[in-house]
């Protein structure tokens, strides 16, 4: 039986919830409401307007949008495929192993996170020139790991610590090999964070502005620097840049919609002795 | 199925010697059981036969075969862990399965069934194998662990504790259940306890560990009445043996022992036997710590001939019989003692020795140096071990 404090407090915790998503959610849906409103209406401060499709039309249709989309899922793709292959070894290289300055190291992987874009997005820029990165999928996919990778590499890491090494003991002395140990035991007990960091990683790699801004120009033009374009220099068609900003925030909806329960933990817990 | 050799094997971590020259020599088909206080090195024993870890020194052979460079995959070992170590991801009926469906021990799925249901069946857990291991208790992933080492077909059975997260009951039926399970296979097994009991029970031998090095090796009953030095005697038994200091007088046609009890000097003669008279007059004695077992020390409440007076310092049930614990200055001995008696704690008690049934050791090196009957006693070991 639930008590009238209970209840009230209840009611209370849902409307401050509400609230929250509400204000939350706002920005993004004015931003889907200007995508249907036509350049005369966009100013309106009012929910009511004429709906049109002629932004969809134009942006969709009539620009190269569908190419910018695609470098943006080349490149983000790319970096969190290399971030996987790279970031797992790697994991599980800090997670069991004892070598001299470890944490040292782990630690620099972490601090890649903290230095400002713009601070090295120039030194970056001249290397690149000179290396023949600029503008090619090579160069932005390896900058955006300074993005993923240390991300991937501390959620894993955990996963793996997590594992108590007899797991791998005892699969040895079941008669596996290595490799068919981490494919077998251990991946699927990683799964969970490694779909999670790596969704995370995806989420910001697609949405980083300052590196294609400055490392990529004509041949590469991810999504964020393209949404832009819809800036005139003389008119600014806000209509459009809120189609663009809505197609390209779909992906990543997507994606965590498919793979929401690969999200939930706990898998890993129970087997071995608390 | 595989006559197990260890020769003087060495393993540091990092500045601790976990094993300090280990050799031991397990016969095929016999039942070793590795007993030792906690942190002796009784895992990592196991763990170097399995190859899980490396040894810095020595060799491990498998019917006279070097092990050492052989990865554990391909040496055929099944081992229990301490911590279960089972697959989170897996059910227990795959958990069980896992060995017999790697590459090198492929067995057609029909007899996997099989095993896994005799397993399954000896270790009472039928309706066990759709859980994972998350939806166990502790006990049942301990017999999950065993049932996954005993469907396979191994050189040895490495078990480290197996029996430890069991309720009693379960154990003890466990114990009689692993004993004739391991006759039935005839394979060897080599055993990790802590538990005196199960060392006694389960052990064919039992070698004796501390601080990464043998004590001694040899089969329950010699370990028990025969013990190398003070150190196994208190091991093994329960409650534990008393041992005190005393001093060896000479009489006309024989010797005395005198020890201090609450500050007053008890003599009491020592019984005639050739053994130990000619060793205390070979070695010239006059200083020996004396071991008594428990239950071959006498009481009374009332004065009686031949038995001193100390005090009781506590009374305590232990299931079918009582602990009495009686307080003498500088030691206690302790004694068993039915159950239901109404010992006052401070009440005088009046004690004597069996001293026909003690053990003698070194009052300097503790180590032995004869005992009452000794050759009973070696006959006893020779012919457990012709056995």
């Amino acid at each position: 039986m639930k008590t009238g404090k209970q209840k009230a407090l209840n009611i209370l915790m849902n409307v401050l919830l509400i609230i929250y998503a509400v204000f939350a959610l706002f920005p993004l849906i004015w931003m889907v409401m200007i995508s249907f409103k036509s350049d005369t209406e966009v100013f309106t401060t009012t929910f009511a307007f004429h709906p049109t499709l002629a932004n969809y039309k134009e942006v969709l249709l009539r620009s190269d949008y569908g190419r910018y989309i695609l470098d943006s899922v080349i490149v983000s793709g790319g970096a969190v495929l290399v971030s996987i292959i790279v970031g797992v070894p790697a994991a599980y290289a800090l997670a069991r192993y004892n070598f001299p300055r470890k944490e040292d190291l782990a630690f620099q992987i972490l601090s890649y996170k903290f230095a400002p874009e713009i601070l090295v997005v120039l030194p970056l820029f001249m290397i690149y020139q000179k290396l023949g990165l600029y503008d090619s999928y090579l160069g932005l996919i390896w900058v955006y790991q300074l993005i993923s990778l240390p991300l991937l590499i501390w959620v894993v890491r955990g996963y793996f610590e997590d594992i108590s090494v007899e797991i791998e003991y005892a699969a040895q002395v079941d008669g596996y090999s290595w490799y068919q140990i981490f494919f077998k035991m251990l991946v699927p007990l990683i799964k969970p964070g490694l779909v999670s960091s790596a969704l995370l990683a995806f989420i910001f790699a697609w949405n980083s502005f300052t590196f294609p801004l400055i490392l990529s120009s004509n041949k590469v033009y991810p999504v964020t620097v393209a949404i832009m374009k819809y800036l005139g220099t003389d008119s600014a068609h806000y209509g459009q840049l809120a189609v663009a900003s809505t197609v390209s925030a779909l992906p990543a909806v997507i994606f965590a919609l498919c793979i929401q329960k690969h999200l939930v933990r706990g898998l890993s817990f129970g087997a071995v002795k608390g | 199925m595989a006559r197990i050799q260890l020769e003087n094997v060495r393993k540091a971590f990092g500045k601790v010697q976990a094993l300090d020259g280990i050799s031991i020599d397990v016969k095929d088909k016999e039942f070793f059981v590795l007993f030792g206080p906690a942190g002796a090195g009784k895992t990592t024993i196991l763990n170097c036969i399995a190859g899980i870890a490396m040894p810095e020194e020595g060799l491990i052979k498998f019917d006279g075969e070097i092990k050492n460079l052989i990865d554990p995959a391909h040496r055929n070992v099944a081992m229990v862990f301490e911590n279960y170590a089972l697959y989170p991801q897996m059910t227990v009926y795959d958990n069980m399965a896992s060995a017999l469906r790697s590459k090198l021990y492929k067995t057609p799925e029909d007899e996997i069934r099989e095993r896994i249901m005799w397993a399954a069946k000896t270790m009472k857990m039928e309706n066990l194998l759709e859980r994972l291991p998350s939806q166990l208790s502790n006990g049942q992933k301990q017999r999950v662990a065993m049932g996954r080492a005993l469907v396979r077909t191994p050189n040895v059975f490495l078990m480290d504790e197996p029996l430890a997260h069991l309720d009693a009951k379960l154990r003890n039926s466990m114990r009689t259940e692993l004993k004739e399970m391991q006759a039935n296979l005839g394979s060897t097994c080599i055993y990790v306890t802590h538990d005196f009991m199960e060392a006694m029970a389960l052990g064919d031998r039992i070698a004796i560990i501390n601080e990464g090095k043998i004590v001694q090796i040899g089969t329950g009953d010699e370990i028990y009445y025969m013990p190398c030095n003070e150190f196994t005697a208190q091991l093994m038994g329960d409650p534990q043996i008393n041992i005190f200091d005393a001093r060896i007088g000479e009489v006309a046609g024989g010797f005395t022992a005198t020890f201090p009890v609450n500050g007053e000097e008890i003599t009491v003669s020592l019984p005639e036997d050739g053994r130990v008279y000619s060793t205390i007059k070979e070695k010239g004695l006059e200083h020996v710590d004396i071991g008594i077992r428990p239950q071959n020390v006498k009481y009374s409440f009332e004065a009686k001939e031949g038995y001193f007076k100390a005090t009781v310092y506590s009374y305590e049930s232990i299931g079918n019989k009582s602990v009495i614990v009686a307080e003498c200055g500088d030691y206690q001995l302790r004694m068993i003692a039915p159950n239901g008696l109404s010992v006052a704690i401070d009440s005088d008690v009046y004690i004597r020795f069996e001293l026909d049934r003690s053990i003698f050791f070194d009052s300097v090196t503790k180590e032995y140096i004869v005992r009452y009957d000794e050759q009973t006693f070696i006959d006893l070991a020779k012919s457990e071990e012709e056995k």
